[in-house]
Parts: structure tokens; C-alpha cells; sequence
């Protein structure tokens, strides 16, 4: 034996000895297996009593719910849901989160979840304490989405939607499409604490089709819109998408009106849209120009102009524009001098353009946002026309070509 | 570095041996007297009664003897050429050996011998040799013929397009499936014999003007330290004169193939064919060698760049899917989406084991599986792939013991693994898996990442005859990439690989690029 190659044995047994103690020390503190989760898909915070507030968690059942059908081949009845629903009530969600967890055998998991619901009232009565938890909490995701209930946000939680698995992923689906507003809690972290001091929210309908069963479905309807972090009041569907336009969240839009000299309507799908906000101070007169270019696409004539000539087409550019034009003026009138809430980002834009300015007003926005004067531009382009140019089911000689 | 004794055994018990097997130095040289040199030989090959001697006289006069091995020699042949010729001879008038030689043997392999040592040597390997009477050399002849495997595929290494022979056990044809690859003098040999009883014959093969002459002096000196009792194949050579004996990871290339072997020589590496292996040594080599088939650079270069990626792809898998699969539902719940988490809940729901023991019982059944696979007389094998496939696929996630997305990973890291086109870089990468797991299941992600780290370390650490093992990524060698990150097209490959083929720095003649104006008016 040779000094050397004991060396190197003795080495390699410090190595393996230093590994295996590392196995020991570490001791999987927070090994926890997936089946001895309790997954939260969805959190509905409602408001009962002056500080108490009532949690409610929906919680996938993962047996009912799909893959693994071999273990559940005697349970898996069509009578069984796919989602739990428990409530706890406390002065924090923490509290009401550790009074939950006495229930459920398993380890409450916040790491899915992608819908929070705020309830009516807790909404009139002001989110922000109560948006901590989801901001503190390692777990969370700062990509689920909110939303604001119609009435209590439990309900929500409780249908037991018809056609997808569960009442979270049913609103999740609808805040994806983008029809209505899309917040998620990032969103709303930064909204909640900029320079606008003013959040707005997608309102959560639901809607049973059977009280007893609680099937039913669930509706993005309107748009709550917050003033500091307590509701100031509700826009409707139509107004929202004004609201969607200026924000320049606007992805899936079907215009329709009635041309000129015409009786009937002509239907427009959005193809894409951009918005540029332009803020302007001129002589201590604030100006916002809203400039809205979008691309569209014929998809319903009910009138019976044919769209092969320019002229037309161009002519019905303009009026499209100016029907957007119109929704959005009825959306910023709501929103500026009624509600006198900044929620389309003026304040932002403001900011980053006259920041010593912006020093200036800061403290009183609300106010000047009122007297700003507001333009709006907008430009759309038809792109395409459909696979028929001509309106169908009318005769050749009927047609309308000029 | 470390000192070690030149002989392996130095006890008394041996000393005994070496008298009774060796000759003496003095005793060496043959003798005038036939009668001596006779009596000498036959005292070597006491109770070895394969050993036959055989006197004649030339022309009914001049006395000689014939030593050889029964069954290793072409006794037709013997007969036919060296008795018959000699033996009918009537006017025999020689003066020398070289006379008798010259004009009598009508053989071809003929060469002349002057010691005792060496003519055993000779018989013990299968040529005939003649002595004769008062003369101080005897004839070796070349007439050994032993039952041979012929030459087959290679089982290990398949290719669909490429050469198929593959070399086999006796290293005469071996050399000259080599030989017959590269015609040029320049393919030089050093031959030697390894193994204290086995005298096995080695050849390093290398390309005279293209290998590194130090790193041929070094090969050499590497195999000249070898002192063993036998050398039964190619590993065991491998293990003797490797860089870092305790690394899991090869650091010399085995190969069947000829062309492979080829390929390597032309880069400026050195074969080592061991006389009894079909499979030789090739070095020194990167980790790349192992992920890189011969096909490779018989197939279309853009077909052979995605293959290799698929195969970087699939390492990873091999070496990575369990542990992290591990990590991520015992640890990082979060990071799988939701209904794909749902239904690994699901299907863990009656699992009684943590995913770590789950993944262990899995992989080390799947690795069971497999040897006895491989161990199994083939009739049977079938049998236990169907036990194996019906038991750990269908029954054991029936029964509740594992969840059927752990099958899942482990199905695809088994075939993963099989992605690896060498087989003892597959291996290294089997056994670290384990490793891998564990860490995983005890630090998560943290823990994968500490194991990826230290096998990133360990590989940059070692060498193989002096080449970094991952060159060229590290150190980075940019033109060198075009092997490695791409299969560069022929025409492209003009260089050789700088650290083994800097001597001889070019390939082929540049601009090469093949299209409609290139060749011909």
C-alpha cells in the first residue's frame, strides 16, 4: 500500500460521509406529497360582520376530477362533484384560513389558485387589508385573477358550473377571453397603490339553472370601478368595452350599427387595435388625446350594399370609427364626470410625461381629472370582407350598386 | 505520481515458479546440440501433451525436430509444404540455415530464431518451429489456424447505413480489417505482450504524422507498467491505464467497428486491439465521443444534426425526468399546472409509498428487469419482458402500489437511456440517476441542481490522455462546435479536431462545396 491511493480512498469516504449527512440535515422539512394536498382553486372573501369576514375556499376533489380513473372505479358515480366548498369565518384570512385547515385533513395549498372573488359588500367596504394576505403569502399566485361579486361571493364559489369542471375554472376561462376586464392580482397590487388611485374590476354574475343541484353558470357582466379601494360604482357591459378600448385591452370586439342610407346592420369583428394615449399640458390646460387605430373584419350584412367598390369600403371606415368614437365618449363621460375615478390610466401617462407637473397635482388627481379635456381619434381600416361580397338571398337587381 | 512496485507479486511462493517456468538468461540461447535444445523444450512442456514434437530427418540425413500445437496449426499445410519438401530431399547440402530456407520451405511466413524464450513463445502461440541439428537458429513457420468466430455485425452497435463487419476475437484479423481501411505506411503499429501468463498480444495502432508522438510514447508507457496475470479482455486494459479510475464516466472509447476505429486514428487518436476482444480502445476521447454514433457521418448532415440533438435531448431525460418528477410533487406543487396536477393527485391517491420511494422501487425494478434481461438465456428472455411489462406495467398500478404517471416516467427514461449510442456512457449516466433522485426527494429542485452542478464540476475536472474532457464547450473552442453542436457537412469538416489533430492540421482540401458549376465545364 502507497501513501497515495490511501489518500484518494480516504477522500472519497469524507466525500460520501459529507453527502449522506447532508440527507439527514436537510430532513425534508416541507416535503409534502400531492396527495395529501387540499388544492385551492378558488378563495371568495365576504364580508359578514363588522371585522369579521368569511372565508370561503373551493377545493378540487382530485379523484372526481379526472386522470386516474382506475381508483375510483367504485365512487365515481356521476352524482359526485369535482369541487368542495368550506367556509370559516375570523378577523383575518389567516385566521379564518387556520380555522379552515381544522377541517380539511389535508394541507390547505394556495399555489393553485386562480380566482379570487371579493364580495359585494366587502367591496363597498374597502379590499385593501384584505388583499395583504395574497401579496404576504409565499403560496399565491400573482396570476390568478380577481373578481367582484354580484352579490355574496360564496354563491359564486358554490355553482356547480355545467360545462367546465369547476366554478373557478368557468371564471377563469370567461377573464381569459378578455370580453369583459381582465385584472389579476398583480394587476391590481399596482393599480391599487399608483398614481391613479383607482381600480376597476370585473363583476362575477352567476345564474342557476337548478337552485337545488346549484348547477348554473357563471357571466362577466359590467365592471365595478373602485375609488381608493372601495367601490364607487358599476359601468355596464356596453360601457365596459369603452373602458376595454382606452385601456388597450381590447382583444376579441364585434361592432355593429346601422350604416348611412341604410335600414339595416352591417357587423364588424375586430381583427387587432392599438390605443396611444397622448397627454398634453398646454398653458395649464391638461389635454388627453385618445388615438385608437383598428384593424376590422366584415362579418355580418344585413343590408344590401355590395363592398366590392373602394368608395364603400371607405365610407364605411369612417363610420366605423366614428361608432367607436361614440362608445368610448359615453364610457369616458361616465367614468370622468360622474365617478370621477381614473381608471383608464390617464394618471399614469400624465406622470411619466410631466413628472414635475404631476408633483403638483398629485395630491388632488381626482379633482383635476375632471377638467381634462379629452380627444378622441380613431382610425379603422376593413381588411377583409368575408368569404361573400355580396349580400346573400337578394337578387342580382335588388343590389344596391352604385 | 505514486510509486508501484514493477512486479505484481514478490512473495517467496513465486520464486519457486519462476525457476521451474523461466529461463535462464545464460540458458537462453539455443544450442548446437538438437539433443539439448529437444530435452530443454519438452522440460518446459511437462504435462502439456498438446505440445507435439516431431523428429525427421532432412534427405534421410540431417537430423531435425518440428514443434507445434496440436489443433492450432494447418497440419495439410505442414505436411504439404515443410515435411514433404524436406523430407524427399535426397542430395540435402546446406551450409546454412538461410540456404535451406530460401530454397527448400515453400511457405511464405518464415523467419528465423536464435533463442530458447522466443521459440516457446512461437510454439506456445501456434507456429510450428523446426529445429535442426548443429545449427544455433531455428525456422518459425506461419501456419497457425485455430477455429475462429467469423466476422458479424456488431451486436452492440448497429447502424442502419454504414459498414456492418464488426471485429472479433482474434487480433490478426482484426489488424487487417484496420489495414484494410488505411493502406498508407503511415498506419504504424507497436505491438506487445501483456499479462504474465496469458503473454496477450496488445497492438497500439496509430497514424504516424497525425497522432502526437508524445501521446503515443505515453500510451505506450502506460501499457508497458501492466504487470498482470492475464488480460482476458479489452476492459481490463482500460482500467489499467485510465486518467481517473474512480470517475463513473469512461475515459476511453470501446468500439467493435472498424470504421469507427478509423475515424479515430485519422483524428489523431491511438487504437489499442487486444488480442481476445472483439472490442478495442480508442483514445483519448470527450464526453461527446459517447453521445456520437458512426451513422452520424454516414447520413445526410442536417438528418444527423437533429439526431444528435434528440440524443442531448433524451441524455437529460435519461439522466434528469425521474428526479425531477420527484422533486416537483413532493416540493414544487406549484410549478405543474393545475389539471395536470389534479390528475397526479388523482392518480396518487391510494399510493401508500412517498413519490421518492415510489420513483427508487421503480427505477431499481425497471434496472433489475433489465439485466436479467440481459443475463437470461435468450429463450427466456421473452418471458421475462412479458412478466416484466404485465407486473410493473399494468398489475402494480392496478394493485395501488405505484401511479401510473411514474410508470410513465420511468418507461421513458428507460428508453431514454437506450438513446446513448455507447454503452458505457450509458451506464455512467444510469448509475447517477440514483444519486439524482435521492437529492431530490430531499432538497427538491435545490437538490437536482447541487447533483447537476457536481457532475458538471467532476467533468470538467477530468481528462482522458491529457484532453479535457468536455473540450470543446470547455474550454471553448468555437470551430470546433461544427462536431459537436451540428454535424457539419463533409465539406465543411476540414480540420481535425485541434486537440488531438493539431499535428497535422488539415483534413482535406478546402472548398469542397458540392453544387451544379462545381465540377466539370
Amino acid at each position: 500500500m502507497t501513501k497515495g491511493y490511501l489518500h484518494s480512498s480516504r477522500k472519497i469516504l469524507l466525500i460520501l460521509l459529507t453527502w449522506s449527512s447532508l440527507f439527514v440535515l436537510s430532513g425534508c422539512w416541507d416535503r409534502v406529497e400531492i396527495n395529501d394536498l387540499a388544492i385551492v382553486l378558488a378563495v371568495g372573501i365576504d364580508k359578514i360582520e363588522d371585522d369579521q369576514i368569511e372565508l370561503t375556499v373551493q377545493l378540487a376533489i382530485p379523484s372526481q376530477m379526472g386522470g386516474g380513473k382506475q381508483q375510483g372505479s367504485g365512487s365515481g358515480g356521476q352524482g359526485n362533484k369535482p369541487t368542495i366548498t368550506k367556509k370559516a369565518s375570523g378577523t383575518t384570512i389567516a385566521e379564518a384560513a387556520s380555522i379552515l385547515q381544522q377541517r380539511v385533513p389535508r394541507r390547505i395549498f394556495w399555489g393553485h389558485n386562480e380566482v379570487i372573488v371579493f364580495g359585494k359588500e366587502l367591496a363597498g367596504s374597502g379590499i385593501r387589508e384584505y388583499v395583504d394576505f395574497f401579496a404576504h403569502h409565499p403560496e399565491p399566485r400573482l396570476r390568478s385573477f380577481i373578481f367582484v361579486s354580484e352579490e355574496k361571493a360564496s354563491t359564486v364559489l358554490e355553482v356547480i358550473p355545467n360545462i367546465e369542471q369547476s366554478s373557478s375554472q368557468f371564471a377563469r376561462e370567461l377573464a381569459r377571453f378578455q370580453i369583459g376586464l381582465k385584472v389579476t392580482l398583480k394587476d391590481l397590487l399596482k393599480n391599487i397603490s399608483g398614481e391613479s388611485r383607482a381600480v376597476a374590476l370585473p363583476r362575477l354574475e352567476y345564474e342557476f339553472d337548478n337552485l337545488n343541484e346549484k348547477k348554473g353558470g357563471l357571466n362577466i357582466n359590467g365592471t365595478a370601478v373602485f375609488k381608493g379601494d372601495k367601490i364607487e360604482g358599476y359601468l355596464s357591459d356596453k360601457l365596459t368595452r369603452g373602458l376595454l378600448w382606452v385601456r388597450n385591452e381590447v382583444h376579441l370586439a364585434t361592432v355593429s350599427f346601422v350604416p348611412e342610407n341604410e335600414e339595416r346592420y352591417m357587423a364588424f369583428k375586430l381583427l387587432r387595435s392599438n390605443t396611444q394615449l397622448h397627454p398634453e399640458i398646454k398653458d395649464g390646460k391638461w389635454k388627453m388625446t385618445i388615438s385608437i387605430t383598428t384593424e376590422d373584419d366584415v362579418i355580418e350584412n344585413q343590408t344590401n350594399m355590395v363592398l366590392t367598390d373602394p368608395k364603400v369600403v371607405a365610407e364605411l371606415e369612417k363610420q366605423l370609427a366614428g361608432e367607436i368614437d361614440e362608445r368610448i365618449e359615453l364610457t369616458l363621460k361616465k367614468v370622468q364626470t360622474e365617478m370621477q375615478a381614473d381608471v383608464l390610466g390617464f394618471a399614469k401617462a400624465f406622470a411619466q410625461k410631466y413628472p414635475d407637473e404631476w408633483d403638483q397635482v398629485k395630491g388632488n388627481w381626482e379633482e383635476k381629472f375632471t377638467e381634462v379635456e379629452i380627444e378622441v381619434t380613431s382610425k379603422a381600416y376593413i381588411r377583409r370582407l368575408g368569404m361573400s361580397t355580396k349580400p346573400q338571398g337578394i337578387p342580382e337587381k335588388e343590389l344596391n350598386e352604385e | 505520481m505514486v510509486k508501484r512496485p514493477r512486479k505484481l507479486i514478490s512473495s517467496k511462493q513465486t520464486t519457486k515458479s519462476i525457476k521451474e517456468g523461466e529461463i535462464k538468461r545464460d540458458k537462453d540461447v539455443l544450442s548446437v546440440d538438437l539433443d539439448k535444445n529437444i530435452e530443454h523444450i519438452q522440460a518446459l512442456y511437462t504435462n502439456a501433451s498438446d505440445v507435439i514434437s516431431r523428429s525427421f530427418y532432412i534427405a534421410g540425413k540431417q537430423k531435425a525436430v518440428l514443434f507445434y500445437i496440436d489443433g492450432l496449426v494447418d497440419i495439410q499445410e505442414l505436411n504439404d509444404n515443410v515435411l514433404g519438401p524436406l523430407m524427399e530431399e535426397d542430395s540435402f547440402d546446406y551450409s546454412d540455415v538461410k540456404e535451406l530456407l530460401e530454397k527448400k520451405i515453400t511457405v511464405s511466413g518464415i523467419k528465423e530464431i536464435t533463442n530458447i524464450s522466443d521459440c516457446v513463445k512461437k510454439i506456445s502461440s501456434g507456429n510450428p518451429v523446426i529445429l535442426l541439428e548443429g545449427s544455433r537458429s531455428g525456422l518459425v513457420l506461419n501456419h497457425v489456424k485455430f477455429e475462429k468466430r467469423s466476422i458479424e455485425e456488431p451486436a452492440a452497435e448497429n447502424v442502419v447505413r454504414g459498414p456492418r463487419e464488426g471485429f472479433v476475437e482474434a487480433i490478426g484479423i482484426n489488424w487487417t480489417m484496420l489495414r484494410r481501411r488505411i493502406k498508407s505506411p503511415k498506419l504504424k503499429r507497436k505491438e506487445m505482450d501483456i499479462g504474465k501468463y496469458s503473454e496477450t498480444e496488445v497492438i497500439l495502432a496509430y497514424l504516424e504524422g497525425v497522432a502526437d508522438e508524445n501521446l503515443i510514447k505515453e500510451a505506450e508507457n502506460r501499457l508497458k507498467r501492466i504487470d498482470i496475470d492475464g488480460v482476458l479482455d479489452s476492459g481490463i486494459i482500460e482500467e489499467l491505464i485510465e486518467d481517473y479510475p474512480y470517475s463513473p464516466f469512461p475515459q476511453i472509447l470501446t468500439t467493435e467497428r472498424p470504421d469507427v476505429a478509423t475515424s479515430h486514428l485519422l483524428e489523431g487518436r491511438f487504437v489499442i486491439l487486444v488480442d481476445g476482444s472483439p472490442f478495442v480502445l480508442i483514445a483519448p476521447v470527450t464526453v461527446y465521443s459517447f453521445l456520437q454514433a458512426s451513422e452520424d457521418y454516414y447520413n445526410r448532415f442536417i438528418i444527423s444534426t437533429l439526431i444528435r440533438w434528440l440524443r442531448y435531448i433524451f441524455l437529460l431525460i435519461s439522466l434528469l425526468l425521474p428526479s425531477i418528477y420527484v422533486a416537483v410533487i413532493t416540493f414544487h406543487a406549484e410549478m405543474v399546472p393545475t389539471p395536470l396536477l389534479i390528475g397526479m393527485a388523482a392518480s396518487r391517491e391510494a399510493i401508500p409509498f412517498p413519490a421518492l420511494i415510489e420513483a427508487l422501487l421503480m427505477e431499481i425494478t425497471f434496472e433489475a428487469l433489465r439485466e436479467a434481461g440481459l443475463r437470461l438465456p435468450k429463450q427466456v428472455g421473452s418471458a421475462v419482458s412479458i412478466v416484466g411489462a404485465l407486473v410493473i406495467g399494468e398489475a402494480a398500478v392496478m394493485a395501488g402500489i405505484v401511479s401510473a404517471p411514474m410508470v410513465i416516467v420511468v418507461a421513458l427514461t428507460g428508453i431514454a437511456s437506450f438513446t446513448i449510442p455507447r454503452y458505457s456512457g450509458a451506464v455512467a449516466i444510469r448509475m447517477l440517476r440514483f444519486p439524482m433522485i435521492l437529492l431530490a426527494g430531499t432538497l427538491g429542485l435545490l437538490g437536482i441542481m447541487l447533483g447537476l452542478i457536481t457532475i458538471i464540476i467532476h467533468l470538467a475536472t477530468i481528462r482522458s490522455f491529457g484532453v479535457p474532457y468536455l473540450s470543446p464547450m470547455a474550454p471553448l473552442q468555437g470551430s470546433e462546435t461544427k462536431d459537436i453542436l451540428v454535424r457539419a457537412p463533409w465539406w465543411k469538416l476540414n480540420t481535425r479536431p485541434r486537440l488531438t489533430g493539431k499535428y497535422n492540421k488539415y483534413r482535406q482540401a478546402p472548398g469542397q462545396k458540392p453544387g451544379p458549376k462545381h465540377g466539370g465545364e
